[in-house]
């Protein structure tokens, strides 16, 4: 951990419609660490990670207020382009949604995408990514073939590779780990500890071990408000508030 | 209220460490009226009682060790059980602490003859025990305030310590005593390096509670 901030999070509101899923979010979120919300479901967590990458666009009846600094800008700005946005802060999802092609295609599409044709080049792309998201060994002989064919676990550090093949800062993370058995569960854990070295990491999850286990610092979200936000050793030993106790300790949620 | 089976589980551990902690209060009282009274058969069955304590310090550490694995405990809950866990082996000294007070106590076999100041060693000996029976109680009520004046009392402890070797030893220099009297000064220095050793086993028991309580790290001096 750097001790500088990556993404700084100030008077975050979000609405969508009527409804306030967001209520006057500030977070500081640090480079090179790993950062982990936690939170009942329906407590804005998601929906607080997607803003990062302006995912929620997609939603009808979404406004915002406030402000996300990255890079020196307020990347809520109307003339911030997200396609740019989201090759620098991508994202994982719960479930691994890798695309019907081969291996090596999932991998190498978002450089394609991005108009890098030179075929040395797109293999020397695959095989960083690959072994940065620690799933080269297991397919380096077989990138030819259909991603489908590769188990939860696999895919999943497919979808981290396909990630890291556009060379972002930020890699969002929605649950990458609770469709997975414990043994993939525990190999992203690894990856997330190697990754966060070279890249900032924000992790949602409704496992509170595997935050405690992986995070540097965990933010409790709670009614679309951010609860307590602190060092995660901190959060999970002593909570200084009761509705921080009293979720960790499983008295409700 | 979710989780109740768990929160019985931990109730039942607090209790089984209130209740360890009340026969380890016991053989302490016990032993420091066997050495009061010479009362060699109360010494040995301050001896014989040892065994239940170390009973109950292996039953309670195997509780924590369950509880750690299955349930997977955060915040005050863990403070509890990471308490307790090391409380237990506390306790567990005191008690032996007690066996060896207990053994100076047969060893002797008499009424004991000693060349210092009676008000000095009395007054060792009803803070230890007192600081022994509150470091109980303030776990039991998770009292911080209680705790927290432990360290305090143990300074003073220190010093009739320090106080009563030096009389000791200086009595010894000075020819003072009979050879009978030598045997029976050293027991003594044995028993009240055994009194301060309980005492710091209370103010740690202290510095665990304010952990427990508050998640506050308070180690020995």
């Amino acid at each position: 951990m750097s001790g500088e901030i990556e993404i700084s999070i100030k008077n975050l509101n979000l609405w969508f419609g009527n409804f306030q899923a967001l209520k006057n979010i500030n977070i500081d979120i640090p480079k090179n660490a790993v950062t982990a919300l936690i939170g009942p479901s329906g407590c804005g967590k998601s929906t607080f990670i997607k803003t990062l990458d302006r995912m929620n666009d997609l939603v009808d009846n979404v406004k915002f207020t406030g402000e996300i600094i990255y890079k020196g800008r307020n990347i809520l700005d109307s003339d911030t382009d997200v396609v740019e946005l989201r090759k620098e802060i991508g994202m994982v999802f719960q479930k691994p949604n890798p695309f019907p092609k081969s291996i090596f295609d999932n991998v190498v599409y978002g450089p394609r995408v991005h108009g890098i044709r030179d075929k040395k080049t797109l293999h020397e792309i695959a095989e960083r990514s690959l072994k940065g998201a620690a799933i080269w060994d297991e397919v380096k002989d077989r990138l030819g073939e259909s991603a489908l064919r590769l188990s939860g676990g696999q895919q999943q550090r497919l979808c981290i590779a396909r990630l890291l093949a556009v060379e972002p800062d930020v890699l969002l993370m929605d649950e990458p780990a609770s469709a997975l058995d414990p043994i993939a569960t525990s190999k992203i854990e690894d990856l997330l500890y190697e990754l966060k070295k070279d890249y900032t990491i924000v992790i949602v999850t409704h496992n509170m071990q595997q935050a405690a286990r992986v995070s540097s610092r965990t933010a409790f979200f709670w009614l679309g408000e951010m609860v307590e936000y602190a060092p995660t050793i901190d959060l999970f030993e002593r909570p200084q508030n009761k509705r921080t106790e009293d979720y960790v300790t499983g008295k409700f949620g | 209220m979710a989780r109740n089976r768990f929160v019985r589980k931990l109730n039942e551990l607090r209790r089984g460490v209130i209740d360890m902690g009340a026969i380890t209060l016991q053989s302490v009282k016990d032993v420091l009226t066997a050495l009061e009274t010479s009362d060699t058969a109360l010494a040995e069955r301050v001896i014989a009682n040892d065994d239940k304590i170390d009973n109950f310090d292996r039953k309670i550490e195997s509780q924590c060790v369950r509880l750690l694995a299955l349930e997977q405990p955060m915040a005050k809950d863990l403070r509890i059980i990471a308490t307790s866990f090391k409380m237990i082996t506390d306790l567990e000294r005191i008690g032996d602490w007690s066996v060896d007070i207990a053994e100076e106590v047969i060893n002797m076999g008499k009424p004991i003859r000693i060349p210092v100041s009676a008000s000095k060693f009395n007054e060792l000996v009803a803070d230890v025990k007192a600081m022994v029976a509150d470091s109980i109680e303030a776990y039991t009520q998770g009292n911080v305030q209680q705790a927290r004046t432990f360290e305090a009392r143990d300074d003073r402890i220190d010093s009739l310590y320090k106080q009563i070797v030096d009389d000791m030893v200086n009595s010894l220099a000075q020819g003072k005593c009979s050879t009978e009297t030598v045997a029976d000064v050293t027991s003594l220095l044995y028993v009240i390096r055994y009194l301060e050793r309980i005492a710091d086993h209370a103010v740690a028991i202290g510095n665990r509670i304010c952990y427990m309580e508050e998640g506050e790290r308070r180690y020995l001096k």
